[in-house]
């Protein structure tokens, strides 16, 4: 008797995509499907097509379309399944919930609410029809759900229709209460159709007004109750017997029961019906079917901030999580230092001499320093903030102090090279390079933006914008030995640099570069300076703005590819005198 | 990376700038420019005196085989120079009255003076004077084309105009309408 009392009639003409709500979707369907009612075999259901939805499962019965019947997943407690053996096909047992469906049941107004219009109490939206349950309980503008009482206030402006549907929905809630079982109203009304008491016109009972004349139809509550009695169990005394049942199995004639079994599962795990639920108590994110009118608007207006608020929290915690990460790697890098200076006087004061004098130890530290510098973490403290230091000049003097020693730390223990110094490995006679661990790298001559970058790698916490860092660099060459100064190319390009990259120095070097060993290109020049080629161009570009020398450009046509090759030469023009034919 | 004059085929000595390099680059530095536009120009008017020519184009460098190749190329450094460096530099010339664009209101094509108009004056009025052609009627074509061979051979009509016009204005010279074109006579001494 599980039938009867869980599924509902529906009209097998029509197709099954044209019965969904609209929040439901389908998922899979199978033909060739007996049903069992309870362990019994259902006469007029044997031979249909099964349709699996998100939120209920069809059965189409093929020879008597009128037949057909939908349950809704809800009341699927539990599914067991069988494999089948020699004849017996493949079935699938649905254990239904009694007291889901009493509540359903009591649930009178969302049920019928399926095909009707109603207008919210509160904000006066008039919801329409093609929800599903769950759905249609609540106002789809102001997520308010829907109360019986005040629908009777609202009867003066609205049209007919909604005094039918406040009246059936007043008259529902006393059903359940009427009647002991489902099966209460046997044959009141007598027939599948209603009969509009004006014009005559036989309704179909799903309607509330006639089709023809809009005259309200008389109490379709009760003709619906009995026209479910009637079509799920044409003999109800049979199926009274039955009551304690409560499964129904699904006979899978043809096969495709493993497949329908997995859907089945999926789809009775994802509970559609309760997301629903959930979703537009809380949210407005899933009624964005709703797109019609000023709601529409609204609810898209609201779904988009609610979005942009999602994504702008889940990418400020993303940042927040880096920041402490960061912080975690500041006091690595500093507790790692700390270890090493350490390590290191106890060397000295065991007249070892410097850690690089290739012991296990020494070698082990090395690398530790080196690898850090690479990361830019190398620093003897934690960063100079601001709230350390009340005075603003003294907070720049610190900051000041704290860059050049990231500048030049390591520099006099490996000299003032520019690519660092070649130390010879006593022990094993290798010899290896060793670079120094600030931030210049060795190198005479670095672009600002690297140093800042280095910088605030290096502090970790607390950065340094760009102004500060720029008022700071003013600052620097009288702490640091020998003065790093700052220099801006006319192009824009600023660099920090030892006295070995002034502009009087490279000239006198590159005039005699020049004078030595001839015209040169850019790139031979960048390589003999070990700086990149357009440093070196920016720096060639000053001398010969100076008029110290001057370029020969010759266009180059290659087989493949042509360009211009550029050498430069001292300033052959400048003290040149005629001697040519006058 | 000595650099030595060259004498070319028409027995001109190059000078030996002409073999450097960056002479044929124009140069981003204003001053270093203005040494090698000086040297160019200096160096276009010795040889147009050298080959009596009167005129140069900005095509001269683009095509060879043109009468300045000797100067606006240099196969030995595999080197020439680029019109629109040449054009600067004649835009120079102009600016310093050694040129003039002829015909005027374009910028192809120069008149060079080698020989300022004041000097060809002198040097036509010398001309007359020694071959003794003074108060007889010369046309153009007699000045320009002698049957012996003067330093006014080849002249362009232009500058033999300004030159007569030079010579008349202090009464040396008069222009004669004549019925095959024009004429002048000229005058011996500095007034009537």
């Amino acid at each position: 008797m599980a039938l009867a009392r869980f599924t509902k009639p529906v009209d097998g003409t029509i197709p099954v995509p044209a019965l969904l709500y609209d929040d439901e979707d389908l998922v899979t369907s199978q033909d060739e499907v007996g049903i069992y009612d309870g362990s019994a075999k259902s006469p007029l259901h044997q031979t249909g097509a099964l349709t699996l939805t998100s939120h209920r499962l069809f059965f189409i019965s093929i020879p008597t379309p009128f037949d057909s019947f939908s349950l809704d997943l809800s009341h699927v407690v539990r599914t067991d399944y069988y494999g089948g053996l020699l004849r017996s096909s493949a079935k699938i047992t649905l254990h239904l919930n009694v007291s889901a469906d009493d509540k359903n049941d009591s649930e009178g107004p969302g049920e019928e609410s399926e095909w009707a219009t109603w207008e919210c109490e509160v904000c006066g939206n008039r919801n329409g029809p093609g929800l599903s349950p769950a759905k249609a309980a609540l106002c789809s503008l102001c997520g308010v759900p829907r109360s019986l009482s005040s629908s009777g206030p609202s009867t003066p402006k609205t049209l007919p229709a909604q005094v039918r549907t406040s009246l059936t929905s007043t008259l529902l809630p006393a059903l359940p209460a009427r009647g002991t079982g489902p099966l209460t109203s046997t044959s009141e009304s007598g027939t599948e159709v209603i009969a509009c008491p004006a014009c005559t016109f036989h309704n179909h009972p799903s309607l509330r007004v006639c089709e023809v004349c809009a005259t309200p139809l008389p109490l379709p509550a009760l003709s619906i109750q009995a026209t479910r009695s009637l079509t799920a169990s044409p003999a109800p005394s049979a199926a009274l017997k039955s009551d304690d049942v409560s499964s129904i199995r699904l006979s899978f004639r043809k096969g495709g029961d493993k497949t329908f079994y997995a859907a089945l599962k999926r789809t009775l795990q994802g509970k559609a019906w309760q997301v629903a639920k959930e979703a537009s108590s809380t949210s407005y994110t899933t009624l964005s079917t709703i797109t019609g009118g000023v709601s529409g608007i609204m609810s898209a207006v609201q779904n988009n901030a609610q979005q942009r608020n999602t994504s702008m929290s889940t990418a400020l915690s993303d940042l927040e999580a880096l920041m402490s990460q960061a912080k975690h790697m500041v006091t690595l890098a500093s507790e790692l230092t700390e270890q090493i200076r350490v390590v290191e006087a106890k060397a000295k004061a065991e007249g070892r001499g410097s850690l690089s004098d290739g012991t296990e130890e020494g070698e082990a530290a090395n690398f530790i320093q080196t690898s850090l510098a690479q990361l830019g973490l190398s620093m003897t403290n934690a960063p100079i903030t601001q709230d350390m230091v009340k005075d603003e000049r003294k907070w720049m003097e610190e900051l000041t102090r704290e860059l050049a020693g990231l500048l030049q730390q390591g520099e006099e223990r490996f000299g003032n090279n520019w690519e660092g110094e070649i130390i010879l490995d006593g022990s094993f006679g290798v010899v290896e390079r060793k670079k120094s661990s600030s931030l210049m790298r060795g190198r005479g001559i670095v672009g600002l933006d690297e140093i800042w970058g280095g910088w605030n790698r290096a502090r970790g916490v607390a950065l340094i914008p760009p102004s500060t860092f720029l008022q700071a660099l003013s600052l620097l060459p009288s702490y640091t030995s020998p003065p790093l100064l700052l220099r801006t190319f006319p192009s824009g390009l600023s660099v920090l640099h030892t006295p070995r990259y002034t502009h009087v120095a490279f000239t006198c070097r590159l005039s005699s570069l020049i004078t030595l060993s001839g015209p040169h290109t850019t790139l031979e020049v960048a390589q003999e300076e070990r700086v990149t080629v357009s440093l070196a161009g920016e720096m060639i570009a000053e001398v010969e703005k100076d008029g110290e020398i001057c370029r020969d450009e010759v266009q180059v046509d290659g087989p493949f590819c042509g360009g211009r090759d550029v050498r430069w030469w001292l300033n052959v023009f400048e003290d040149y005198a005629w001697d040519g034919q006058t | 990376m000595a650099l030595s004059t060259h004498t070319t085929h028409s027995g001109f000595l190059l000078p030996s700038i002409h073999s450097a390099e960056p002479f044929f680059t124009q140069q981003p530095n204003p001053n270093t420019q203005r040494i090698v536009t000086e040297q160019w120009s200096r160096l276009i008017l010795s040889y147009a005196r050298h080959r009596n020519l009167f005129s140069i184009r900005v095509e001269d460098a683009e095509t060879a085989g043109s009468e300045w190749d000797e100067i606006l190329r240099n196969e030995r450094i595999k080197r020439r120079l680029l019109p629109s460096h040449l054009s600067h530099i004649l835009s120079e010339m102009v600016a310093k009255s050694q040129a003039a664009y002829e015909p005027p209101k374009q910028t192809r094509i120069v008149l060079l003076y080698w020989r300022l108009p004041e000097e060809w004056a002198e040097v036509l009025h010398q001309w007359v004077t020694s071959t003794g052609q003074l108060t007889t009627i010369l046309t153009f074509y007699e000045i320009t084309d002698p049957p012996v061979p003067s330093p006014l051979s080849g002249l362009p009509l232009v500058l033999l105009r300004k030159a007569i016009g030079i010579l008349a204005k202090t009464g040396r010279a008069q222009i004669i309408s004549i019925a095959d074109g024009e004429g002048a006579r000229f005058f011996a001494g500095t007034g009537k």
